[in-house]
């Protein structure tokens, strides 16, 4: 049982304060901004085994989990027990687990309490929570992003084991990460969607190779696995074999943000990136540096009102909040390069050249390394919009060349392209 | 009825019976072919519409209680905003954004002198616009009889459909607004040719019209300038709630034809060439309608970022709008370039809305002088 088993929400208010108070820093004032995920950074391994730690002291205090069934290590509690603990928590400073912290538990674990075997939950959501088993995704193949039903990373049957054998790429994180969640083709024989199995594969099991990717914004945070004949067992899976697609939608949920989406917070004035720019190249007096100023600021408070506006649309309507979800990503995905853009011109020369690596000069030009990201990763703005188009407003589908036919068909086909449909 | 354009994602059971009400009474009074006739030079019943809208609460929620007035929700701009963005969608006539200014000006810092006018301007008895920008040039003498008044306004939304005009003109004690009764002696209103033909524009010539002192709107000087800053945000809003409405109604339009017209064997919103474009302007809708909802509801809270987010309404709405009416168009195709299609009407509308009460690029100069003065 936990210390937190059967508290009313007031008094689980005070043990996750009194807790916080004892053992986490406190935030710094007005320190509201949320962290992009290119712009996290590698931590020294001590630093990030004392994180994990502090995640085991949160768990063994039961505040991990909240609202997470209590047979698999959570506390069971309400959801308003949640929103008490995330309003006290805006004070201190959380356990810091970079990318993997996101995916583990806000991507990774919910999907899997939503599909796994109790058998699978038992084993491995207690580990979750107490920060020994931190789960990064192996969702992208080389050969497949966006067509994410179209990975040809594989798993086959042999025996009572599965052997896995290719390749994983833009895994945030998953250097610090101890199992993977793995899309694998378990059945080559029906259409794409319907040959795909989810398994929990051990980052350090024999066959598997990470490395980690050089990216142009100079951090190394997405790695690429390789898998020879990787061993693993029906114990690993995650859901039902050939079942995957539908653990896939789960996920591609949490994933694209049913809940990061956030209402706008009134603030007055132009954000901090901008402002130091402008004063940094004398901006002020340049009519049309202020233009560009005021066309940041113009997109930065209509995006914060689109999320106030898609937060409402996905409460009144929680079936389509999927479909929703994807104006923010498209949004995000179409105005960031626009921003970089803007900034790029405010900044002139002083994006290009700098003697301070921490100059708002140099900071607007990382920023324009960093502006497609939002407009690839995840699916790109592309798959939002058809996403947009047939799920929220009705437009009638493409036809589809990989639909109907086995998947084996789908790739022998596809080297032979006429474009006419047979 | 048509289906309303939906501004703000969660209505208040007071507001949706509004805007319910509001749209049935569009829709059986002025649907749009309605709208055409009077276009193509029929006569326009302004006194019984403007009447009946006045039942209907449209005039009175930026209105004291002792005039007749009163919001339906608690914020009298959301509440306007609702309406302007359901008169825009159905190219409704009227001065409504400019009235609902004069209303809120005159309940502001307009006095018991200006009572009388009031009580009419939110019953519907009488319509009033307000002339802003550099278009209107006026001077204020002091006479023998009051206030001597000179001057010309190059053009005001329906000002031959109203009774009063607000205007700006300089004066021996600064900058001051004063009401002017569009019947007095000196007072030339010319009928303008308009690029939006669903309200009518006019200039005024306004050559040693005697006031009272009492048509002055509130202190000149400073306070005034204060008062106008109020007016800016208020109309910029409801501006730009219109033109959401009739960006809604463009964009609605060119949803369901993406639907029904065929070619290539196909419907042409199953190509992605299309679905894309018009995905885009769904988000550029959406935009719009997030950005004015949450600028309406800070001004009528009086909330801190409420001047940022009504410039930032105007200047996002003013372009944005034209962009969906260019993807749009473009969507309909040669059908779009016919009179009797409606996507025009929505060009013309949208095209006036970006432009009355700043354009984009004033109202961006104004969002960062905003910025600067709280740093």
């Amino acid at each position: 049982m936990s210390p937190t088993t059967g508290m009313t929400v007031d008094a689980f208010r005070t043990a996750a304060r009194s807790w916080m108070e004892a053992n986490l820093p406190r935030r710094a004032e007005g320190d509201t901004e949320v962290r992009k995920p290119w712009d996290i950074k590698d931590v020294p391994a001590e630093e990030f085994a004392a994180q994990r730690a502090l995640q085991k002291a949160m768990y063994e205090a039961g505040f991990a989990g909240v609202t997470w069934p209590e047979e698999y290590g959570g506390q069971g509690l309400s959801a308003d027990h949640q929103r008490a603990f995330d309003e006290v928590a805006l004070g201190f400073e959380q356990p810091d687990l970079g990318t993997l912290g996101g995916t583990t538990f806000h991507v990774c674990a919910p999907t899997m309490l939503a599909h796994g075997t109790p058998e699978f939950l038992s084993v491995h959501i207690p580990r979750i929570l107490a920060g020994d088993e931190l789960v990064a995704q192996f969702f992208s193949d080389p050969d497949a992003g966006s067509d994410l039903a179209g990975v040809r990373t594989q798993a086959v049957r042999d025996g009572d084991r599965w052997i896995l054998n290719g390749s994983k790429i833009w895994s945030s994180g998953a250097y610090n990460a101890d199992i993977g969640m793995c899309l694998a083709r378990t059945n080559w024989d029906v259409p794409k969607h319907r040959g795909l199995t989810w398994f929990a594969v051990p980052v350090r099991s024999r066959g598997v190779t990470m490395e980690r990717i050089r990216q142009i914004n100079g951090n190394e945070e997405f790695c690429q696995e390789f898998f020879d004949d990787v061993e693993l067992t029906d114990a690993d899976v995650i859901g039902t074999v050939n079942d995957g697609w539908t653990v896939t939608q789960t996920m591609l949920l949490f994933e694209r943000g049913g809940g990061g989406m956030r209402p706008a917070t009134p603030t007055v004035g132009m954000k901090p990136d901008v402002v130091a720019l402008m004063d940094s190249v004398g901006g002020w007096n340049d009519p049309a540096a202020r233009d560009a100023a005021a066309r940041v600021h113009v997109d930065d408070l209509v995006r914060a009102a689109l999320g106030t506006r898609i937060v409402a649309a996905m409460r009144t309507d929680p079936m389509r909040a999927a479909s929703y979800a994807s104006y923010g990503k498209l949004a995000s995905g179409v105005f960031d390069p626009l921003r970089a853009n803007h900034m790029m011109r405010i900044a002139g020369d002083s994006a290009i050249a700098w003697a301070d690596p921490d100059s708002p000069g140099a900071a607007a030009s990382l920023a324009l390394l960093n502006s497609r990201f939002m407009a690839i990763a995840g699916g790109t703005v592309q798959m939002q919009r058809n996403t947009i188009g047939e799920k929220v407003l009705g437009l009638p589908r493409e036809p589809s060349f990989d639909s109907g036919k086995p998947f084996r068909d789908v790739v022998r086909d596809a080297a032979n392209w006429s474009g006419k449909v047979s | 009825m048509t289906a309303p354009v939906g501004l703000v994602s969660t209505l208040t059971d007071e507001q949706e019976m509004l805007v319910d009400a509001s749209v049935r009474f569009m829709d059986a009074t002025l649907p749009v072919a309605a709208i055409r006739a009077v276009a193509d030079g029929g006569p326009r019943d302004d006194t019984s519409y403007r009447a009946a809208a006045g039942e209907l609460g449209w005039f009175g929620f930026l209105g004291d209680e002792a005039a007749g007035g009163g919001s339906v929700s608690g914020n009298g701009v959301v509440d306007a905003a609702l309406i302007a963005a359901e008169l825009g969608a159905r190219l409704q006539p009227g001065p409504y954004a400019g009235h609902s200014v004069v209303v809120d000006a005159l309940t502001r810092v307009g006095g018991p002198s200006h009572a009388p006018a009031l009580a009419d301007l939110v019953s519907g008895a009488a319509w009033a616009t307000w002339a802003f920008g550099d278009d209107t040039s006026c001077a204020l003498g002091v006479s023998r009889d009051g206030l001597r008044l000179d001057g010309h306004v190059a053009l005001a939304v329906e000002v031959g459909s109203c009774s009063h005009v607000l205007l700006g003109a300089s004066g021996p004690d600064g900058f001051t607004q004063v009401l002017v009764p569009l019947d007095a002696p000196g007072v030339t209103v010319r009928p303008l040719e308009s690029f939006d033909v669903s309200r009518r524009w006019g200039a005024v010539d306004l050559d040693g019209v005697t006031l009272p002192s009492a048509a002055v709107v509130g202190a000149p000087g400073a306070a005034a300038g204060a008062q106008l800053l109020r007016q800016v945000h208020l109309a910029a809003v409801l501006a730009a709630a219109d033109a959401v409405g009739a960006m809604h109604a463009d964009f609605e339009t060119a949803l369901q034809y993406a639907k029904d017209r065929i070619a290539f064997g196909r419907p042409i919103g199953s190509f992605q060439a299309l679905k894309h474009v018009i995905a885009d302007v769904s988000l550029s809708v959406e935009m719009a309608k997030g950005i004015v909802a949450e600028a309406a509801r800070a001004l009528g809270e009086a909330a801190p970022d409420a001047a940022e987010l009504a410039h930032a309404a105007k200047s996002f709405v003013g372009e944005h709008s034209v962009d969906v009416m260019h993807q749009c168009f473009q969507v309909f195709g040669g059908i779009g370039f016919t009179w009797e299609h409606d996507q025009h009407l929505y060009l013309r509308r949208m095209s006036a809305d970006a432009a009355m009460f700043g354009g984009p690029g004033w109202h961006r100069q104004q969002l960062v002088a905003t910025v600067e003065a709280v740093r």
